[in-house]
């Protein structure tokens, strides 16, 4: 895990407080405390176990599929040279080639992992596609774990598949129908859970939302798409890249790309959220752009909320961008303007999916498809040369149905 | 069936073509195009192994320099005559001869061109996500041990599913998409039974930039909607076939030779006429060759046993190829038991079948007493082939390889073990390879080490599945 320098703006992130600057924190009911410092403590005793760490590369090598590939994106470059011949170099960052067809994996098998060191015999998730839903019950079935998924009942009916998967896995899906029976009250339902069951159970939390120590958790399990990245951009073209660019819902796929090179000042963050119909409809999921500060689930962040301080309903037509919070750790980094945030509309993010599938035959999921939307406005500002990396985060065989129902309406 | 329209009944001119010393011209008669009521019948009789022989055509002195300058390549791996001891061969007509003897060249060139296979390396390591890990199944050695006083053999599964497009198909769809382009050509035209290969040769064809056409049987292609809607997302132009794949099969071959100028024909499987089956099982032998590798390093030995799921055979060969001449190592193919081989509603050619030629070689294939081909039936899609490679045919038959079979509900089962012990789906097709271990592994000694090819991802197949576990109340 990282070393704490000092000195600047971004040298403790996060403080013993779990504090990303003002961002951060633990706002969790007193139950939770003790879990949440167990959990902490447990985390950080790991980081320097040599046996754990050799256990979680194994997995990551023979289970996972890591390294993922950086892959020379030579058709989408060309599309993206200007008339003068001249134009950045786009390579994907490979997420989607991971067992189960995303990042979320990631995560997913270092939180078992430590589930297991814990002596915990039971996990809960929540899932709002189901895409974390499947890397928890995945991850449950390979280390011999109980495994509960919460999700709204409304994400049930849309995400059938998803659901027959995690039952085939072995996972039990469990429907919560209260508030808007999507993302936001499965993850309240399963904090809920947590503070009944707290000493059997272990909670794997999705993204880098949530009480410290999950945003610092998530993000280091996550870590490692960035390392492998500055290693094979050496290797390709012996620099770093210059631009970063990745989606933002919760915010993991972004950390995990972006956190190796946060103190590298001459490497560009830039996140994509969605825009969904448009900001100016208020139907989008666009949280640090059109959000406020508040605390959601355990965090202080930015968020989506009406005057009345509830919880405004996203949309995108994707669903892993759904989320009107963001992990406080990118709240923080736009503030103190090291990261830029962007938004990109649900027609933009169907163009782009469109057209990767066609001029690499790589199919990105629709989450994906937001960061890549966003290199039609970035590479025409890119001077030539220009290194620019995009996390290819996950694969879209799960959004062609919901493509094509888009593309005919 | 190879035959082209425009060839029927009609007997190539043999004047103004010089012939190879030897070739026996009188054999050309029989293997002619026949009209079109009795083609069906006439290449699926048994043939008695004399006529068993591949007439070499003549080749234009600009194609017969290249071959022989690959012959010349002492380390010419892949020159042959097709063959696979009595298997194998180019039963097609003669307009087809001469393009399949300028793909062997191609081929041949590639292989021994050293720009070309790096860059096919580097497209299977940055495109496709190769080397595919050689990954420890403890949960599912644990769970046959645990019958057995925790002894029993050390499973490992060979990740195909984790190459990009979800199965091995990428493997040869990539390569051979690279030596189209390298070719000059524009468009590539190919067949597909459920899809697979459809969806790695169009996202191959997506990224070299090349124009793709996948024929496909109507029928499968609305079981198979989705994986059709994903080859139209890649560009790909997918059309419908009345009959079953090898009318798809056909219908491109048909589409290729109308073509040639432009167009490349991408086979999927290792049948066909001579070069295919050698093309495709060069291009999936990077399986085997990884294998030994990662063996090495996690065992410091060999693999004891491979068992690998067989349609075709492409991904058996892949894993089989490597290790051939190592006798110590013990090959297993599995093919579709479908509803039970008593039932006559299965795929298992090698098990039931005979020999005789289809889709331009001579191999096993399931016929019956008129020599028409029985319909194979599977849950597998990917393995609902009538025939078998030609190369798998010669193994049986030298006994070098072994080959069993697993029904569809066994196939269900290993699907669903494999979710629940290791969270891996398999393809319902790498479920038959799976299956199998139930009666294998009690035959085996404390330590053996086995790798079973997980040739590809079941994700696709968890909604029937689903299904068809619903009916025996399992959630």
């Amino acid at each position: 895990m990282e070393n704490q320098k000092t000195g600047s703006p971004l040298s403790q992130r996060p403080d013993s407080f779990g504090r990303f600057g003002r961002f951060g924190g633990k706002y969790v009911p007193e139950t939770l405390m003790f879990a949440l410092t167990e959990l902490e403590a447990a985390f950080h005793s790991l980081a320097s176990d040599e046996d754990f760490q050799r256990e979680l590369s194994g997995i990551l090598r023979d289970y996972v599929g890591r390294e993922s590939p950086l892959y020379f994106a030579e058709r989408l470059t060309e599309h993206y040279r200007r008339g003068t011949g001249e134009g950045p170099q786009v390579y994907l960052k490979r997420e989607d080639l991971n067992h189960t067809g995303a990042h979320k994996i990631n995560n997913a098998v270092g939180q078992a992992l430590l589930a297991k060191r814990l002596g915990k015999k039971r996990v809960i998730a929540e899932t709002g596609a189901g895409q974390h839903g499947v890397a928890t019950a995945t991850v449950c079935a390979r280390f011999g774990l109980e495994c509960v998924v919460y999700m709204g009942a409304q994400d049930m009916e849309r995400q059938a598949l998803n659901v027959f998967r995690m039952r085939l896995l072995g996972a039990e899906v469990r429907a919560v129908h209260s508030g808007t029976a999507t993302l936001k009250d499965a993850t309240s339902e399963a904090i809920r859970d947590w503070v009944t069951n707290v000493e059997t159970t272990h909670y794997i939390l999705g993204s880098v939302a949530g009480p410290h120590p999950y945003p610092m958790m998530v993000r280091e399990f996550h870590a490692v798409i960035g390392k492998e990245t500055r290693k094979q951009a050496l290797e390709k073209w012996g620099g770093k890249p210059d631009v970063l660019v990745a989606c933002v819902g919760g915010g993991s796929n972004a950390m995990g790309l972006f956190h190796e090179f946060v103190d590298d000042d001459d490497v560009r963050l830039i996140g994509v959220e969605a825009a969904g119909l448009g900001l100016e409809t208020g139907k989008h999921a666009a949280t640090l752009t059109k959000g406020e500060v508040g605390v959601l689930h355990g965090a202080m962040s930015y968020l989506l909320q009406d005057d009345d301080g509830q919880i405004i309903e996203p949309h995108s037509i994707s669903a892993g961008l759904d989320y009107p919070g963001v992990g406080p750790e990118h709240s923080f980094l736009k503030d103190v303007g090291r990261a830029e945030y962007y938004s990109v509309t649900d027609e933009d993010a169907l163009e782009a999916f469109k057209r990767l599938s066609r001029l690499e035959g790589i199919i990105p999921a629709l989450e994906t498809s937001h960061a890549l939307a966003y290199l039609e406005k970035l590479c025409p500002t890119l001077p030539n040369g220009t290194k620019v990396v995009v996390n290819c985060s996950g694969r879209g065989d799960k959004d062609v149905q919901t493509v094509l129902k888009y593309l005919k309406d | 069936m190879m035959t082209c329209k425009l060839q029927l009944g009609a007997f190539a001119s043999s004047s103004n073509h010089s012939r190879q010393q030897g070739a026996p011209n009188k054999v050309r008669s029989c293997l002619m195009v026949a009209t079109d009521d009795h083609q069906d019948t006439f290449f699926k009789t048994n043939l008695p192994t004399k006529l068993a022989k591949t007439y070499v055509p003549t080749i234009k002195p600009l194609l017969e320099k290249e071959l022989q300058e690959s012959n010349n390549n002492t380390d010419a791996p892949i020159i042959n005559s097709g063959k696979f001891g009595r298997f194998g061969g180019k039963f097609v007509p003669e307009t087809l001869v001469v393009c399949l003897s300028q793909l062997e060249a191609e081929f041949n060139k590639a292989l021994h061109d050293e720009a070309f296979k790096a860059e096919l390396a580097e497209a299977l390591k940055d495109f496709a996500g190769r080397e595919t890990p050689l990954y420890y199944a403890r949960r599912l050695s644990e769970y046959y041990k645990m019958n057995n006083n925790g002894k029993g053999p050390d499973i490992y599964l060979k990740r195909e599913d984790l190459n990009h497009g979800g199965s091995h198909k990428m493997n040869n769809a990539l390569a051979q998409a690279m030596i189209a382009k390298r070719m000059g050509r524009k468009s590539v035209v190919t067949a597909t039974a459920a899809g697979q290969h459809g969806i790695a040769t169009a996202a191959a064809c997506a990224k070299l930039g090349l124009e793709c056409t996948v024929f496909m049987a109507a029928k499968e292609m609305e079981k198979e909607s989705s994986n059709v809607q994903l080859m139209k997302l890649l560009g790909a132009k997918v059309e419908g076939v009345n009959g079953s794949f090898k009318d798809a099969a056909s219908e491109a071959f048909r589409c290729w030779v109308g073509e040639m100028e432009n167009s490349y024909h991408l086979t999927g499987s290792a049948v066909g006429p001579h070069p295919c089956p050698t093309m495709v099982r060069e291009f999936q032998s990077v399986i085997g060759r990884e294998t030994r590798k990662q063996a090495l390093e996690k065992w410091g030995g060999k693999p004891d046993v491979l068992v690998a799921c067989v349609g075709t055979g492409s991904n058996a060969l892949g894993l089989f190829h490597e290790f051939l001449e190592d006798k110590d190592v013990r090959l297993i193919g599995v093919e579709a038991g479908g509803c039970g081989l008593e039932s006559g509603r299965h795929s298992s050619t090698l098990a039931t079948g005979e020999v005789g030629v289809y889709h331009g070689a001579l191999s096993y294939l399931l016929q019956d007493q008129d020599g028409q081909i029985i319909g194979p039936h599977s849950i597998a899609p990917g393995m609902e082939y009538p025939g078998v490679s030609p190369e798998l045919s010669y193994l049986k038959e030298t006994g070098r390889a072994e080959f069993c079979v697993a029904t569809d509900q066994e196939a269900l089962d290993a699907y669903e073990r494999l979710c629940k012990l290791e969270g891996i789906f398999p393809s319902l097709e790498a479920a038959h390879a799976l299956a199998i271990l139930d009666n294998l592994v009690p035959t085996l000694c404390d330590g053996s080490k086995v790798v079973v090819n997980c040739s590809g991802c079941g994700d696709k197949d968890a909604a029937v599945v689903f299904d068809r576990k619903l009916f025996h109340g399992k959630f």
